[in-house]
């Protein structure tokens, strides 16, 4: 079988290497300054996301519909949750690089 | 002019899209991989298998110093005729039959019972009036109700009908232990051959373990046999007149074996499944190794679904290592769960026994009470914790079976219960999220994972109520679950079916 086949995992992987790429285009899209713990904390939030819906479809494999949706809605409730304290913490800039990006400070631009 | 202006689409915006796109790709194939997943026959854990990884967790750092039960008081072994609820009820039937006007009004000694099931049901009243109650009304009206909608359920009856055609094939011992277990299964009176000794009681153990399993068994575990747990009368093959009070002598160990019940099937309860399945499998595993075992010399009697018990599994699965006590009075293992049907092989080849283990499920069943909630009969106990429940000298949980044989005889289909088994928590089959919560729950020494997962269970899974099981005007002969397709009478069967309700 074609699906949960390792054909079908290697192909997931590159699927997750777009999303991982589209992600950073995203991020220095918005201006985000990408450190090595965002990222981690990126990758635990996916992470999260996917293993909600992974549950999902297995109680829904396991003829337990119902309990999958609920299971995904609490589990999307929560990734929405974190989503939003992931995007503000995204958006913070660690110092080093507030002091590179301030006008007049070494390293940064020259002021007017 | 640049290669973005030419085509309109920034690099960034193109991997952004992408992304964008392998998300939904990635959602998509979760979904897809996650029902595949579901629906693997790898996690039904159990006889389709015929290897040893079906016993999976690893009971080491669970596992205490036995035994797992000491007697709190005076303790007395359980009787054939009156603990074992088809020995009372088969004793208290022909009792009955024989004075079919006799009323719970009436002496007791209008029945004629024998003495002991005389005494038993003057100390256990409540019992009496649950097999009078089976007898007077629960059994008349289903014999009403299976006229009215019995073929709906032909299917389920066909397919445990397979299983109990094998029944016959399992010898059940005809002579006493001292003569049965010495003799070569189906050998015309052939005694087994001088015992071949093993090199150590742990290959021993080793050896019989690995053919266990290859004979079909999930799971297996070693017990030194404590006679507490031997009915005190009515052994398979003994004469009347026979000396119960003395353990046959090559009755030193137990070889504790199991399988699982089909897992679609047994979400049907109670109506749509069977435990035929399960009995079946258990008694040719046992069969099978017990013609094993007499070959290299042997003795060995097998108590199984089939061929009949001389003794009680639950505190003997226990003490082999299997489970702990559920709140339901059976044995709870990691694996499966209390979704699995037992057979014991005594026999008194060296081996080395296994140890009892912890992991939770105590603690988890003074919290829980699902399969209390869900039992349409009430036989199960919702005390919030079994302290001071003390029968015939062992403190564990009450279950009244006579409660528990009353409903069972209010069923359609193949007739049993099992709603207990399909509404446990535990009783969930071997896929990654299962076996996640599992592993959790037992390392977790607070408690937090098992109230979260109970929580969840609550919140997440739907059942019916425990009156919607019955029949009416109670309820609607719901099941836990529906039926598995091929279980489906009026898919497949061109007559005429009356749906006894909305969860048939």
């Amino acid at each position: 079988m074609f699906i949960n086949g390792p054909l079908f995992w290697f192909l997931m992987g590159v699927v997750f290497l777009g999303v991982g790429a589209g992600f950073r285009a995203f991020a220095a899209d918005r201006g985000w300054v990408l450190t090595w713990w965002k990222g981690l904390l990126a990758l635990v939030w996916y992470a999260i996301f996917a293993l909600t819906v992974f549950a999902f479809g297995t109680l829904v494999g396991e003829n337990e519909a119902a309990a999958g949706l609920r299971f995904l809605a609490f589990g999307l409730f929560l990734c929405l949750v974190l989503g939003i304290v992931l995007w503000r913490l995204m958006g913070h800039t660690p110092a080093v690089d507030r002091r590179a990006s301030s006008p007049g400070t070494p390293g940064g631009p020259a002021g007017p | 002019m640049s290669d973005d202006e030419k085509t309109g689409l920034s690099r960034r915006n193109f991997l952004m899209v992408t992304g964008l796109a392998g998300l939904a790709a990635q959602t998509g194939g979760l979904v897809a991989a996650g029902i595949r997943t579901g629906r693997d026959p790898r996690t039904f854990t159990g006889w389709e298998s015929y290897n040893p990884g079906t016993q999976f967790f690893d009971r080491r750092r669970f596992e205490f110093d036995g035994p797992a039960y000491s007697p709190v008081g005076s303790v007395s072994r359980p009787g054939h005729r009156t603990d074992y609820v088809f020995g009372r009820v088969a004793t208290f039937e022909r009792a009955f039959a024989r004075n079919p006007d006799w009323t719970l009004d009436d002496p007791i000694e209008g029945l004629g019972l024998p003495p002991d099931l005389e005494a038993f049901y003057r100390e256990f009243p409540e019992r009496l009036e649950w097999d009078f109650r089976t007898f007077s009304e629960t059994i008349p009206n289903n014999r009403r109700d299976r006229r009215e909608y019995g073929d709906h359920y032909r299917l389920a009856e066909a397919y445990a009908a397979g299983f109990e055609a094998h029944r016959a094939l399992i010898p059940s011992p005809q002579s006493p232990p001292e003569v049965s277990d010495y003799l070569r299964p189906r050998g015309r009176g052939a005694r087994i051959p001088e015992p071949v000794p093993f090199r150590s009681p742990e290959l021993a153990a080793e050896f019989v373990k690995e053919l266990a399993h290859r004979y079909g068994a999930t799971l297996v575990g070693i017990a030194r046999m404590n006679p507490d747990f031997l009915y005190s009368d009515g052994w398979r093959g003994c004469p009347p007149g026979h000396d119960f009070s003395r353990l046959p002598e090559h009755w030193e160990y137990a070889i504790v074996v199991g399988v699982p019940m089909e897992w679609d099937v047994v979400l049907a309860s109670p109506h749509s499944s069977t435990s035929s399945d399960a009995y079946d499998r258990i008694s040719t595993t046992a069969f099978r190794l017990e013609g094993c075992l007499k070959s290299l010399g042997y003795p060995v009697r097998t108590h199984s679904p089939d061929a009949g018990y001389d003794l009680i599994v639950p505190p003997l699965a226990v003490e082999a290592g299997l489970g702990e006590l559920g709140r339901t009075g059976y044995c709870i293992t990691p694996e499966l769960g209390g979704n699995f049907r037992t057979a014991v092989l005594t026999t008194n080849l060296p081996m080395a026994v296994d140890r009892p283990i912890r992991f939770g499920v105590a603690e988890f069943c003074n919290k829980c009470k699902l399969c209390a909630e869900g039992c349409p009969s009430g036989a199960i106990s919702f005390a919030d914790s079994p302290d001071g429940m003390v029968i015939r000298g062992y403190e564990h949980w009450y279950i009244n079976n006579g409660a528990c044989y009353n409903y069972w005889r209010e069923t359609m289909g193949p007739m049993g219960c099992r709603l207990c088994i399909a509404t446990c928590p535990y009783s969930r089959k071997n896929s990654w999220l299962h076996s996640v919560a599992r592993d959790l729950d037992a390392r977790d020494p607070t408690g937090a994972v098992s109230s979260a997962l109970l929580v969840m269970q609550e919140r997440f899974f739907d059942a019916p109520d425990a009156e919607a099981y019955r029949r009416p005007p109670h309820g609607e002969f719901a099941n836990y679950r529906p039926p598995p397709r091929f279980l489906d009478t009026e898919r497949y069967l061109d007559i005429p079916v009356t749906r006894p309700g909305k969860g048939g």
